[in-house]
């Protein structure tokens, strides 16, 4: 491992001096913050459209990449190159999503002579392949989903060899592209042609295997912290199992549904997997968990996770900081090493995406936002009130994070800071996640990745007194504003209308 | 002003009552729902008679009608009904004093046919849908009962 030996070896106690995060949004910001602590001067990079963000606003300096489209920004790895250089830093950290596991990016980087914050090139090459990951697996003696390790032609009897229902995967799959079900042997061609050119379209191979379908299944992830000595930290379990479009939406910590022996297991494995690849920095190694206990390695994802400060709060571990300081050729102390684990973290997503009509993705901008504060929560958000969203990235708005001493008051406190949450402008799944803390199966720890099709559905209809309260207010509400337009020309907005009102006010007082 | 028809969700709806909203951030429409015991944080947005209450994360479409924009609108509605040829009826009784198409005139939808003056309101009769005018019932200065044929297009 080649590492400059200007940085944290050169004596200075700073891991880098200046550090580039190539990527936009909470992550961005997540970083960027991490990059002060540190007291490492942060560089944002941002599309046009980004110029005013409130990433760019947190860092020391922005360098633009380029138009709005991904593809002509964020994930352009010659601009994402210059503009480190160009900025005189001497890491990259690639966040997650856009180039964070593009072993092209990652070789580019090095190349440069800048240090890239997370996994070598060679282990994201090796884990990128789902199948290649799969067989290496299997090969370490860690369990997987019954299915083929081999890329699947247009073969019926494979599939009926692995017993339907199955899933059909991409090899260079992730973020529930290229997935699909099978529950018929006559709409395998089908299937297998919408999955391949979706796995072509999100990642250029449309190369597929099968799993056997896992069902009931649990989504459980366990999170490695490793560094370039060898060092590895298993650093407990997240349950993800509340999904929409085979896509997170709740993670917690520790799983309701893993007992110690499970756990054992589930950190033997993951560890196992680990192995099989030349591995240092962050990465997550996820599982299915059957209705009997026993868990399937699904992929190793080789970057910091979205949902990775729920275990942050358990731990009480800043990973994002010791992925920067292991990146500078740190090694893990032994606080790191057997960090322990303490009380309870539940992290919901807060998406513009309409919960009673599918979890559609929602447009336009947002208007108020109050997110909740106080005791044990923690708010990772990307936006801010009063602005517009950009259809051309994700429409993840912010992660409220909670953490108490057991699950029951991790719960209770997740309700209170819902309930503090007000969004205005646009449809967001705040109203499936105050649903979620309510329903009973949810609070007993029973659920599964069918979870949302289930119980959620559409959700239930408006409630009486919901309509009546909702009545009210946009009654009184009208009465507001027809009293302020008595007094001024009709005007287009009831902020403009209300603002008027409040002014005048203002003036009478 | 207070006798407000308010539609929740396609369902006519009385308000809560014995409960108040107080707003807190008037540019923002945040504020709270309170009956002196209990207090719900809302977010209301919107203005006229279109309006949108979130509610514990849930965006309630509410809309707010005077009684006029209630006839209007049940006017629009009942006209919109009818595929094909459609047959424009008074919805209400009134005077009409202006008629604004001829036969054989081309209008979009939305395009006002008419204007029926009733207790003292002037209410515009709208085009249903685009097409053209085949036939006009009626003249300017003429009663007409509820139902009464006004205007068909094709």
């Amino acid at each position: 491992v080649s590492l400059r030996t200007d940085s944290s070896l050169s004596g200075d106690g700073r891991p880098f001096r200046r550090l580039l995060v190539a990527n936009r949004g909470e992550i961005a910001i997540r970083v960027i913050r991490a990059c002060r602590e540190l007291g490492i001067s942060p560089v944002a990079v941002h599309s046009d459209v980004d110029a005013d963000a409130l990433h760019v606003r947190l860092a020391d300096r922005s360098e633009l990449l380029g138009a709005a489209a991904a593809s002509e920004s964020y994930l352009r790895i010659d601009a994402v190159i210059d503009a480190a250089l160009r900025s005189g830093a001497e890491a990259v950290h690639p966040g997650y999503g856009f180039l964070s596991e593009n072993a092209a990016f990652a070789r580019a980087v090095e190349a440069a002579g800048l240090v890239f914050v997370g996994p070598p090139p060679s282990a994201l090459e090796a884990l990128g392949n789902k199948l290649a990951a799969r067989r290496s697996a299997a090969d370490a003696g860690v369990p997987i989903v019954p299915g083929t390790t081999v890329a699947l032609e247009d073969d019926p009897a494979a599939v009926e060899a692995v017993g339907l229902p199955v899933m059909l995967k991409a090899a260079a799959g992730g973020g529930g592209r290229g997935m699909r079900r099978v529950d018929r042997i006559e709409d395998l061609p089908d299937a297998m042609a919408a999955a391949r050119r979706e796995a072509v379209a999100a990642f250029g191979d449309g190369t597929v295997y099968v799993e056997r379908l896992v069902s009931p299944a649990r989504h459980v992830e366990v999170q490695l912290l490793g560094d370039r000595h060898g060092g590895l930290a298993v650093l407990g379990e997240r349950d993800c199992s509340v999904q929409r479009r085979h896509q997170k939406l709740v993670e917690e910590s520790p799983s309701p549904a893993v007992d110690d022996a499970t756990r054992d297991a589930l950190f033997d494995s993951a560890r196992r997997v680990a192995r099989t690849v030349d591995f240092h920095n962050a990465a997550t190694v996820e599982f299915l968990l059957d209705a009997d206990g026993n868990h399937y390695f699904l992929e190793m994802n080789t970057r910091l996770q979205v949902e990775h400060g729920v275990t942050e709060l358990v731990t009480g571990l800043d990973l994002v900081a010791w992925q920067i300081r292991v990146a500078a050729g740190e090694r893990l102390p032994a606080e790191v090493l057997e960090a322990p684990r303490q009380g309870h973290a539940i992290e919901v997503r807060l998406y513009a995406e309409d919960p009673y009509d599918g979890f559609r993705p929602t447009a336009g901008a947002i208007g108020a936002w109050v997110v909740p504060d106080g005791p044990g929560v923690r708010v990772d958000a990307g936006i801010e009130a009063d602005t517009p969203l950009r259809p051309e990235y994700d429409p993840l708005l912010a992660k409220l994070m909670v953490v108490a001493d057991d699950r029951p008051a991790a719960l209770a406190r997740l309700r209170r800071a819902l309930d503090e949450t007000l969004i205005g402008g646009l449809q967001t799944d705040s109203g499936f996640l105050r649903w979620l803390v309510d329903d009973p199966a949810f609070a007993a720890g029973m659920y599964d990745t069918s979870f949302i099709g289930d119980q959620w559905g559409s959700g239930p209809p408006i409630g009486d007194e919901d309509a009546a309260l909702a009545a009210l207010a946009a009654a009184e509400a009208r009465r507001l504003t027809a009293a302020a337009r008595a007094a001024t020309p009709p005007s287009a907005t009831v902020s403009s209308a209300w603002g008027q009102r409040a002014r005048e006010d203002g003036l009478r007082r | 002003v207070s006798d407000y028809e308010v539609t929740v969700d396609g369902t006519v709806r009385s308000p809560a009552s014995g409960w108040r909203l107080v707003l807190d951030d008037v540019a923002h429409g945040v504020g709270r729902l309170t009956d002196g015991e209990r207090s719900v944080p809302v977010v209301v947005e919107g203005n006229g008679s279109e309006w949108v209450v979130t509610l514990r994360g849930r965006r309630i479409p509410v809309t707010v009608r005077t009684w006029r924009e209630r006839l209007i609108a049940e006017a629009e509605t009942a006209s919109r009904a009818q595929a094909g040829p459609v047959l424009v009826k008074a919805t209400l009784p009134g005077l009409i004093v202006a008629v604004a198409v001829e036969v054989g005139a081309e209008v979009d939808e939305g395009t006002t046919l008419l204007t029926i003056e009733a207790m003292k309101m002037q209410n515009e009769v709208r085009a249903p849908r685009a097409g053209r005018i085949v036939e006009v019932s009626v003249a300017s200065g003429q009663a007409v009962a509820t139902g009464a044929p006004l205007v068909r297009i094709e």
